[in-house]
Parts: structure tokens; sequence; C-alpha cells
């Protein structure tokens, strides 16, 4: 059996269609994934009883599947408020959730690693705790997690391809689409494999390039 | 009648758990007084620092400063603006320039003009002798530099204590001299000084006090000469011995 070169090749415009919604999925769910995240992280680390719902969402959404958290979020929880949810939200709200609770732990570990005497000298100076973690914590911790941030959203990128499970034509759902009428699975996913690898590598660049340009005083 | 001392500490207990780092110290600072704390490692004289400002948690005991007594619940904050703190490793914030780490403070803490915080800021840069490192990171700068810097930013906030946490201990011996000329030119100028320091020179040289701590408690206090020269208590004629 030989390989079509030319299936890869004609099946890119329509391939590259699903593309453009992984990128805004992943886009939109990072930008929240790390709201919520930061959110998260921080609340796990104050006192009082906030702190156990940070660790409750946290652990859960670390200890179970992306996919059953989809279908939760997709079949579930319609039924409680009584109307459906589009896929398109449904998708966008499953894996800012899930990519949140990845963000809120490699917050968490960026702050814990801020030298204790950071935080000692701005209080001796006299600034409130919430100064402390914008002006001195936040800034310098950011610049630390870029690079576990960035590994983050190359498994955001990937993960995405769950929710074709629930009709999203993104990527994978495409290539599912273009096999169903050409019957020609390796060359097709090839093709697929491909598009995520040409997304994860640039990515990886980016955060590389930010990291070098960020890190020159920390 | 009698001036008013500027700190005034009263049976300081300090424990970290089972560990008694300070057994009852008390201690009265006059104003404009120059108090260097000297001791072994683990005789409590940095916890006795850091307890000033609560930056540690006393067990039990009562500071007052310019007679009022420091109350974590109603007056942290203000008496930790009048407690300018020098840090042993600089703790300079490393992802400011030099300037914003000297304004950052007066600026947020005191809602000073950030062109007003500048001016002073750039003032005091000046009387450190690094006015031209002020759009310097610190990484850029020398331990002795930084260390200088951080003298600034105390100094930013116009306190009225000036606390010295073994200030050159983290510095190469040839940096140790330009830290202690700024902190001279300091006491000078009248300012009230607690410095723990291993640097005896400058204790001799500088220090009205010289107090000597061991196990958590003072065991022997007086002018800089007396100490030195004529230890009263065994314990501290054999650590002098040690070091001198």
């Amino acid at each position: 059996m030989d390989f079509r070169w030319d299936l890869v090749w004609s099946s890119m415009p329509l391939l590259l269609e699903g593309t453009r919604l992984t990128v805004q999925l992943t886009a939109i769910a990072v930008f929240f994934g790390i709201i919520i995240g930061t959110v998260a992280g921080m609340t796990r680390l104050s006192r009082g009883p906030q702190r156990i719902v940070a660790a409750v969402y946290i652990d859960f959404i670390r200890g179970t599947p992306l996919l059953v958290q989809t279908f939760i979020v997709f079949y579930g929880i319609p039924g409680i408020i009584g109307r459906p949810i589009p896929a398109y939200w449904a998708a966008v709200l499953a894996l800012s959730i899930n990519s949140g609770a990845y963000v809120a732990e490699i917050v968490r570990a960026g702050i814990q690693s801020i030298d204790k005497g950071q935080t000692e000298a701005a209080l001796s100076l006299g600034m409130t705790g919430s100064q402390i973690m914008r002006h001195i914590i936040l800034p310098q911790a950011f610049l630390r997690i870029i690079p576990p941030l960035g590994n983050e959203f190359i498994a955001l990128l990937k993960d995405s391809s769950l929710v074709s499970v629930i009709a999203l034509e993104e990527l994978v759902r495409k290539g599912q689409i273009i096999i169903g009428r050409t019957f020609r699975p390796f060359e097709v996913w090839l093709a697929v494999a491909l598009i995520y690898l040409a997304m994860t590598f640039a990515v990886s660049r980016l955060v590389n390039f930010t990291e070098k340009r960020m890190k020159i005083h920390a | 009648m009698l001036k008013q001392p500027m700190i005034e500490v009263r049976n300081l207990y300090k424990s970290f758990g089972k560990l008694e780092v300070l057994r009852g110290v008390s201690l009265t600072v006059s104003r404009g007084e120059v108090v260097v704390i000297i001791g072994p490692s683990g005789s409590g004289k940095s916890t006795f620092l850091r307890c000033l400002n609560y930056l540690e948690t006393p067990t039990s005991g009562q500071i007052l400063l310019d007679g009022v007594e420091v109350d974590p619940k109603k007056n942290l904050r203000q008496v930790r603006q009048e407690m300018g703190m020098v840090f042993q490793n600089f703790n300079l914030f490393p992802h400011m320039k030099v300037l914003e780490n000297v304004t950052l403070a007066p600026r947020k803490v005191l809602g000073i003009e950030p062109q007003e915080a500048e001016r002073k800021a750039r003032a005091l840069l000046g009387k450190v002798g690094l006015a031209d490192k002020a759009d310097s990171f610190p990484d850029e700068l020398s331990g002795g530099q930084r260390q200088r810097v951080a003298i600034a930013r105390a100094l930013a906030m116009e306190p009225q204590v000036m606390l010295f946490d073994e200030p050159t201990s983290a510095l190469d011996p040839e940096m140790i001299g330009e830290v202690l000329d700024v902190m001279k030119q300091l006491a000078q100028e009248g300012r009230t000084m607690l410095v723990v320091t291993h640097e005896m020179g400058f204790a001799r040289e500088v220090g009205d006090r010289v107090i000597f701590m061991d196990e958590g408690l003072i065991v022997e206090e007086g002018p800089p000469q007396e100490v030195f020269s004529h230890p009263k208590q065994a314990r501290t004629q054999e650590f002098l011995s040690k070091i001198l």
C-alpha cells in the first residue's frame, strides 16, 4: 500500500479550519486558566476556610479525567440548570476549569519559591499583605513560572482534542470527518499530528524566548 | 522630667517550640543612641532584633516605641514604618531598579507623589554614594553596593530607629568598609541605631553602648571601652578572647 502525500496536502484546508477552533479554545482557556489558577493558587496558600475550597477544587480536577469533566459540563450541568449548554461554551468551561487547577499548583509553587526575606523586607517597610503580594511576590513568581506555565499550555493545546467528543469541530474532529470521506486514516492522522507538532513547537519556542527576555533580573 | 526613651523592651521571651531563644531580655535605648549587640551565634541577638518589629512574634514581654506599646493588632504597620531594617542578605527587590526599590514603600505606604519620592530617593542614593546606580538592577551591583541601597531604602521611610541585622556578614571583606562608613555617618547624624554585628572595630568606634548576649540573655552591657577592655563576666571574657 502506498502512502498518498497528496491526501495529506488536500486535507490541510479543512484541518486548518479545525486548527483555528483548537487555537481559539486553547487561548480562551489559557486566559481564564491563568485568572482562575492565580486566584485558586493564592487562596490555597491563604489562611481560613476558603483554603479548603481551593484544595478540593484542585484535587478534584487533577484527580479526574478531562474527558469525564467535559461530560459532566456538557451532559450533566444542563440537567441541573434546566437548559442545554452550547458545545462551544461547554468546551471553554471544561478546559478553563481544568487548566485553572493545574495553573493553581504552578502559581502556588511559584509563590512559595520566593525567598522569605522578600516578604520580611517589605513588611519591615510597613507594606500590607496585599501590597506585598502585588508588588513583590507575584511579579517575581510569574517570571519563575513561565516555563511550567508553557508546559501546561502545551498540554492544554493537546488535551483540547478531547472536546471532539462533544462534536466540536476542532482539529481532531475535522480529521475524523475527512477520514469518513477518504478512508485513509494514516495520512490524515499524520497530517493532524504534524499540525499539533507545529503548534506545540511554536509555543515552546515562544516560551523560551519570553523566558530569556524576562529572566535577566531575577 | 526624664527624656522619653526611644525604645523600651521589658522582659522579652521568645520560644521556637521547646527551644527558648530569648529568656527575659530588657533594654532601654535613648534617642540618638547607637547600641551594638554582640554575642556568639545562637545567642538570640538576631531574634531579639527581629522581635522589635515583630518579624518574629515574641512569646511574651512588652516593647514600647517612643512610649507607645507595640500591639500587633493595633499599630504594627506604623511601628514598622518607624523602624527601618537592614538585613544580612540585603533582600532588595530583584525585579525593580535601584530607584524603584527606594521609592516603592514611600509611594505605596506613605502615599508620597512619585516625583517627590524620586527626588528624595535620589538624594538618599547620593548620601550612600550610589547616585549613579539609580537605574541599575540589584543584580548589577556588588554586595557592598546592594547593602547601601538597602540602607537607602530603609531610610526613605524616615524611620525613627534603624535596625541592622548583621549587615556586613554576607559581604566580601573588601566591601565591609564602605557599608560601615555609611552606618558611621548615620550614627554621627544622631540616628538611633541597634546593630547586631561581628565587627568589633565598629562596635568599639561607633557604639555608645555594647551589649553582650548569650543563651537568650543580656550577660553584660556598658560603654565599648569598658566591655572590650575590662569585661566583668567570665562568658564575655571567653567570647572576646576567641574573637579579638
